[in-house]
């Protein structure tokens, strides 16, 4: 089995060499992320492009976010609130690197990047005794090792990405407070005040900082993505009463207050107060939000910020774009994955070969670009 | 002291239940299709029909009220009042399909009404005495919190109800207005079943609402297991409080004192769509994947908590505060984590989850 996905490595790195236009018959890998196991255990996985299982590592706890290394085949699988970990794991020789384990007082929000460089690896903490979110930065030219820490700007940062300039992180400030010893228990429903920060990567300073609005202070920001110019498309998840009526989807730009959107009212009541992944395609003007609850993914168009479609996928999360414009891969907690065109609005479902009874979690990475 | 021997009790029971050897579940489309059709047909299909039924006589015997109003009327409005909540009870598991739609769910019962809504816009409307209020047009917009169950509830359950009645007769007019709305929602769910209930007749489907068989059981199979959650959280736990600090207006529907009887039809029906219907059931399809002694587990913790529930006294409104009540009712929400531990088990047993990112995401 080790043999052959070697094999099937080496393939990869000849065509792409070669032809670009072999890549989609070759079996190159297409997408990494955390699962459940059918025995309730939790693994991480890569995907090649014939849906065969090409990476199995055992994680010690559940993960969340992959981050990919740009030019390595590394992957961190990131535990999730309020776990401790991350696995740096060598996807190629399935190695594991390196295991991070978080400083004390601290623990990891599921979501991690890498630099565009690949030098450093950037995470989301919670400072436990304060609650105060941090951003914390490791060398992993230095063994992984902390070399700076600086504030999120608010509570519970989750997902953070970089802008195109490379510098400037943009971090999504959930608003949430937990405390590890009260488990998931959210303890600040009344007071939360998400907001998006963009933040100095090297000198922490804070530049913009856009809060959700106080009538809709408990809508919290968790999950987002940025296109190549610089527009974030938010997937919003409301914390407060079930038969309110509110906007689930926010887009931002720089220097201007959120913009806060809502599909036509059957889906947006449908979407059921709560949106588990946001990501453009790769032309980055469409956007895709799942709303797992809701057994609905959607999507909109970045400039005019308009709901564009929506398709059922049972329990599905997992959002990645493709390498075709207009086309998103979904997985679902019920262990399928979906191909997704805007254009046709026609969805796959693509053969995997893993192991049965999976749970894909909440999001999943492309290995491909 | 008996607290503490049920927790432990749950505790050894469940790492009984984790050991036992289930075969790798493999069980056909077939059979899921069968469970599904003997659950839509002869559990969902007909609890909506009771829940439209019971609804239309609630409205007719509101107009009678209106018409003559008398204790006799009055009385004959607030049984069948009791009626059309138990029946609701009875389908309020049923959380997916046309219920969902236009927060039907909500409109027939907006509770727990933690900041009595519910009150203070039905003060409003009744203070108005705006006849524009009386017309279907006006439920399209009204709050959802004036177009249920505990609207009708608080005006034939309030102090003196007959007597506002008499002196304000629009009350009794929006009383029938609010019926005639919760015929039409009731109604509207029945039929749009006959239609919806395709979804659970095949065992596959490409463009369908469901895949396989498998997901729409799936479905199902939540109704059964959130709603015990519903019943222990909501119906429970939060009227009890803290130690001494139990509130009786939290519990639901206190004002026509069926707090209790909601609960047993929560039960009694969730019991039924376990082991009642007579086709094909849950109880049987894991006995028959050989989960002989999870099976029977379930079946008398059904019946376990159905008998603790005919002991507690009642109306449960006067009552809660009796510490001897609280404990009993502390003991049955642990019966009901038990239950619904005992029911996750059999998810893995027949080869289901649940809900993963639905059920517990980040």
């Amino acid at each position: 089995m080790m043999e052959i996905s070697r094999r099937q490595f080496s393939l990869l790195l000849g065509c792409t060499l070669l032809s670009p236009s072999l890549l989609a018959t070759s079996k190159t890998n297409l997408f990494a992320s955390a699962i459940k196991t059918e025995a309730g255990g939790y693994e991480l996985l890569v995907i090649d492009q014939a849906g065969q299982t090409t990476l199995r590592h055992r994680l010690p706890a559940r993960a969340h976010h992959i981050a990919t290394h740009p030019h390595e085949p590394v992957l961190a699988a990131v535990g999730r609130r309020p776990e401790t970990f991350i696995d740096v794991v060598d996807y190629r020789s399935k190695a594991l690197i390196k295991r991070i384990t978080s400083a004390a007082g601290q623990h990891f929000y599921g979501h991690a990047i890498y630099s565009p460089d690949g030098r450093w690896l950037i995470s989301t903490e919670n400072e436990i005794a304060t609650g105060r979110g941090l951003i914390v930065i490791r060398d992993t030219a230095d063994n992984y090792r902390v070399i700076k820490q600086f504030s999120s700007g608010g509570i519970g940062p989750h997902e953070l990405k970089m802008m195109a300039d490379e510098k400037t992180l943009v971090v999504a400030n959930g608003g949430i407070l937990t405390h590890p010893d009260k488990g998931r228990e959210k303890l600040n429903l009344e007071s939360m005040r998400p907001s998006l920060a963009y933040i100095d990567l090297h000198t922490g300073t804070l530049l913009e900082q856009a809060f959700m609005p106080d009538k809709h202070h408990q809508l919290s920001i968790r999950h987002f993505d940025v296109n190549q110019a610089g527009t974030a498309v938010i997937g919003l998840q409301y914390q407060g009463s079930k038969t309110d009526d509110v906007p689930l989807v926010a887009f931002h730009r720089q220097g201007q207050p959120l913009s806060l959107v809502r599909a036509p009212s059957v889906t947006n009541q449908a979407m059921k107060h709560y949106c588990g992944s946001a990501r453009f395609d790769k032309s980055g003007s469409i956007a895709a939000i799942s709303s797992p609850r809701g057994n609905l993914v959607t999507f909109w168009q970045a400039d005019t910020q308009q709901f564009i479609a929506s398709t059922l996928s049972r329990d599905g999360c997992g959002l990645a774009h493709t390498d075709h414009p207009e086309e998103f891969l979904i997985s679902t907690g019920r262990g399928y994955c979906y191909r997704y065109n805007c254009q046709t609005q026609r969805k796959e479902k693509i053969k995997l070969s893993v192991p049965a009874h999976i749970a894909w979690d909440n999001h999943m990475s492309l290995l491909i670009s | 002291m008996s607290l503490l021997s049920i927790t432990r009790y749950s505790t050894m029971s469940l790492a009984l239940l984790l050991t036992i050897p289930f075969a790798s579940a493999d069980i056909s489309q077939a059979r899921w299709l069968k469970l599904n059709q003997a659950a839509v047909n002869e559990h969902i299909l007909p609890g909506y029909q009771t829940l439209a039924d019971k609804s239309k006589h609630l409205a007719a015997d509101s107009a009678s009220l209106c018409k003559a109003p008398s204790q006799t009327t009055l009385k004959q409005t607030q049984a069948s009042f009791i009626e059309t909540l138990n029946a609701w009870q009875g389908i309020q598991h049923v959380q997916f399909g046309p219920i969902e739609l236009l927060m039907r769910n909500y409109t027939i019962q907006f509770w727990p009404d933690k900041k009595n809504l519910t009150s203070k816009q039905l003060n409003v409307i009744l203070s108005a005495q705006d006849p524009a209020a009386l017309q279907p047009e006006f439920f399209k917009t009204a709050s959802i919190a004036v177009k249920g169950l505990p609207a009708i509830e608080r005006i034939i359950f309030a102090d003196n109800a007959l007597k506002q009645i008499e002196t304000t007769p629009y009350r009794c007019q929006f009383l029938h207005a609010v019926s005639e709305y919760l015929v039409l929602q009731t109604q509207n769910t029945t039929d749009e079943w006959q239609t919806y209930k395709q979804a659970f007749s095949t065992e596959s489907s490409e463009e369908g609402i469901y895949e396989t068989a498998q997901e729409a059981s799936i479905d199902i199979m939540k109704a059964q297991v959130e709603q015990l959650e519903v019943i222990r959280d909501l119906k429970i736990l939060r009227p009890l409080g803290n130690e001494g600090k139990a509130k009786a207006r939290r519990l639901e529907s206190w004002r026509s004192q069926n707090a209790l009887q909601n609960i047993q039809m929560n039960i009694q029906s969730l019991h039924h769509l376990y082991s009642g219907i007579n086709t094909y059931n849950l109880f049987q399809l894991l006995k028959e994947e050989g989960a002989t002694d999870l099976a029977e587990g379930i079946e008398q913790q059904f019946i376990t908590i159905e008998s603790a529930l005919t002991k507690l006294p009642t109306p449960l409104s006067q009552h809660i505060k009796e510490p001897a009540v609280r404990q009993q009712l502390l003991l049955i929400s642990q019966e009901l984590e038990q239950l619904h531990t005992s029911l996750d088990q059999s998810m893995p047993a027949l080869g289901l989850l649940l809900g993963f990112n639905s059920r517990d995401g980040d």
